[in-house]
């Protein structure tokens, strides 16, 4: 039988979220840039989320030329790298000590939110197409 | 049944279900996002005016040229200067001065903590009566020798100290938010700023080579004695000392409260442009939509229902869709509002506190009620059409 590779809102939202998410670390919410051309600890977050932020749009990339079985396994990882990349800056690696900086106010609030609405949509995704059976 | 049929309409018709939900959601979201703005603007403008602590504020006439002295408050000043004591003793002893208080700023290149200067405040701990009742919220000890208090905005190291140009401080306590340059300074004692400057001193960062606390301070709070006018006060302090500049501390405060009126201002007239655009919206969508289920309506009342129940079918399905809109946008105002309130403090360059726990969940329902009201209200007015339609004349159109 013809798997059904429909795309979807949740399947266009994960990609786009990905996106955002990749792309908007490297540009617009990017972590503190130090005169002094010099690294912080803010930087390797940035770098990490970078990282998660690709895998993520690999992955959803992918997903839409998967069927629909396989787009609730995908739904699994979107869900643990969502919240992966909502944790990493100033959870798992530490940022700048002020909370006015940079890294503070725009890269942390950025990650969180766009890793929350990958996780919650990948969640909906998936209780949507367990329902469809 | 009618709990039932609605859920089994709304699932039945997703796009029309999901336009209705995105309505209910603009509403509260535009509320509630718009509402914590507005009150975390005016919860920042309070803070700030309990923690100014003084009437009038003195400074020596250079600073004046580097900074505007007015939003000192909100902008931080990160730099030095300073004035020979004795005009401090001149300020004290003008009429009308009922206390004063001196302190004395440093910049620190940078700290262990972080990667900008951070402005240092001395103070004495015997005459202070600006920095010690904010304190007092949080600490109630003695502030030592090498002992500092740090602003809300400081991340404080797991072993509590602070290093300032190579010399360790202890942190002993960290201030309420004021949402203002007041939270991100680093305060102590004199005998602590004194060894502070020696340190910036011998490390050649200090452009100041020769002074010492006991002898210069940077600016002179003033307290004004009850039964005489600020302004006289202050006025009498620039006419008769030289070479400062005396401000009244709520010259401060009202630039600062004219801009959070035009931002609140700003911000209602955005509030109402989205109801009456959503309202209007909602009225024509639902409109459309009876219209379109008039014959759906009609074999409803064929087969029984009565036109009370009609008018319920509709009330519940305007009251789910509203209540699923209506958390979604409380959910995603919440998302954008607390994670991004360090942006939109440093956009509107107002002082920003978030009201506490249970103010925001009070907004919260408060936005989930209204839009919840809005839609009932406009469904009723569709339930009503719907409970006059005349079955017969329907379902003989278009035979």
């Amino acid at each position: 039988m013809k798997e059904n590779r429909h795309i979807g809102v949740t399947d266009a939202l994960l990609l786009i979220l990905s996106l955002g998410l990749a792309i908007g670390v490297a540009t617009v919410f990017q972590p503190c840039v130090h005169e002094d051309g010099s690294f912080g600890a803010c930087h390797w977050a940035g770098r990490a989320v970078l990282g998660v932020g690709i895998a993520l749009s690999a992955l959803a990339v992918l997903r839409l030329f998967m069927g629909s079985q396989a787009r609730r396994g995908t739904d699994a990882a979107f869900i643990a790298f969502g919240a992966l990349a909502a944790a990493l800056p100033g959870g798992l690696i530490g940022l700048c000590g002020m909370a006015t900086m940079r890294c503070r106010t725009l890269t942390q609030p950025a990650s969180l939110v766009l890793g929350v609405l990958i996780a919650v949509t990948a969640a909906v995704d998936l209780l949507l197409r367990g329902r469809r059976g | 049944m009618i709990g039932k049929l609605s859920l089994k309409n709304l699932a039945g018709k997703p796009g029309r279900t999901a336009a209705m939900v995105l309505l209910a959601m603009f509403l509260s979201f535009s509320i509630f996002a718009g509402s914590l703005t507005v009150l975390s603007l005016q919860q920042g403008l309070n803070g700030l005016e309990a923690r100014l602590g003084a009437d009038i504020i003195v400074v020596p006439y250079e600073a004046t040229t580097k900074f505007d002295v007015k939003s000192m408050l909100l902008q931080g000043n990160p730099g030095y200067f300073y004035l020979n004591r004795s005009f401090a003793d001149k300020v004290a002893t003008r009429p009308g001065v009922e206390a004063t208080s001196c302190q004395l700023y440093l910049a620190s290149v940078s700290a262990g903590c972080c990667s900008v200067a951070v402005q240092l405040i001395g103070f004495d701990p015997e005459s202070d009566f600006t920095i010690l009742p904010w304190a007092q919220e949080t600490y109630h000890g003695e502030i030592g020798f090498g002992d500092v208090l740090v602003g809300s905005d400081i991340s404080v190291p797991t072993d509590g100290v602070l290093r300032f140009f190579d010399v360790d401080c202890r942190v002993v306590a960290q201030l309420a938010k004021t949402g203002s340059a007041l939270d991100t300074a680093v305060y102590a004692n004199m005998e602590t700023i004194q060894a502070l400057i020696e340190a910036s001193q011998a490390k050649g960062l200090n452009q100041y080579n020769d002074i010492s606390a006991d002898e210069v301070v940077s600016s002179v709070l003033v307290r004004v004695a009850e039964g005489y006018d600020v302004e006289s006060v202050k006025n009498d302090i620039n006419l008769h000392v030289r070479k400062v500049v005396a401000v009244r501390a709520s010259n401060m405060i009202s630039t600062i409260a004219d801009n959070l009126t035009g931002v609140s201002r700003l911000i209602g007239a955005f509030i109402a442009a989205i109801w009456v655009l959503s309202l209007v919206i909602m009225m024509i969508a639902l409109t459309m939509l009876m219209n379109e289920r008039r014959r759906e309506f009609a074999i409803l009342r064929v087969m029984g229902a009565s036109r009370r129940k009609l008018a319920g079918l509709v009330m519940a399905e305007s009251a789910l869709t509203n209540l699923l809109g209506g958390a979604a946008g409380v959910a995603l105002a919440a998302l954008v509002v607390f994670p991004f309130s360090g942006v939109i403090e440093a956009r509107l360059g107002l002082p920003f506190v978030l009201p506490g726990g249970g103010r925001v969940l009070a907004l919260a329902l408060g936005s989930l009620a209204a839009c919840l009201a809005a839609g009932a209200a406009i469904s009723a007015v569709c339930a009503a059409r719907i409970s006059r339609i005349d079955t017969s004349l329907i379902l003989r159109e278009g035979n």
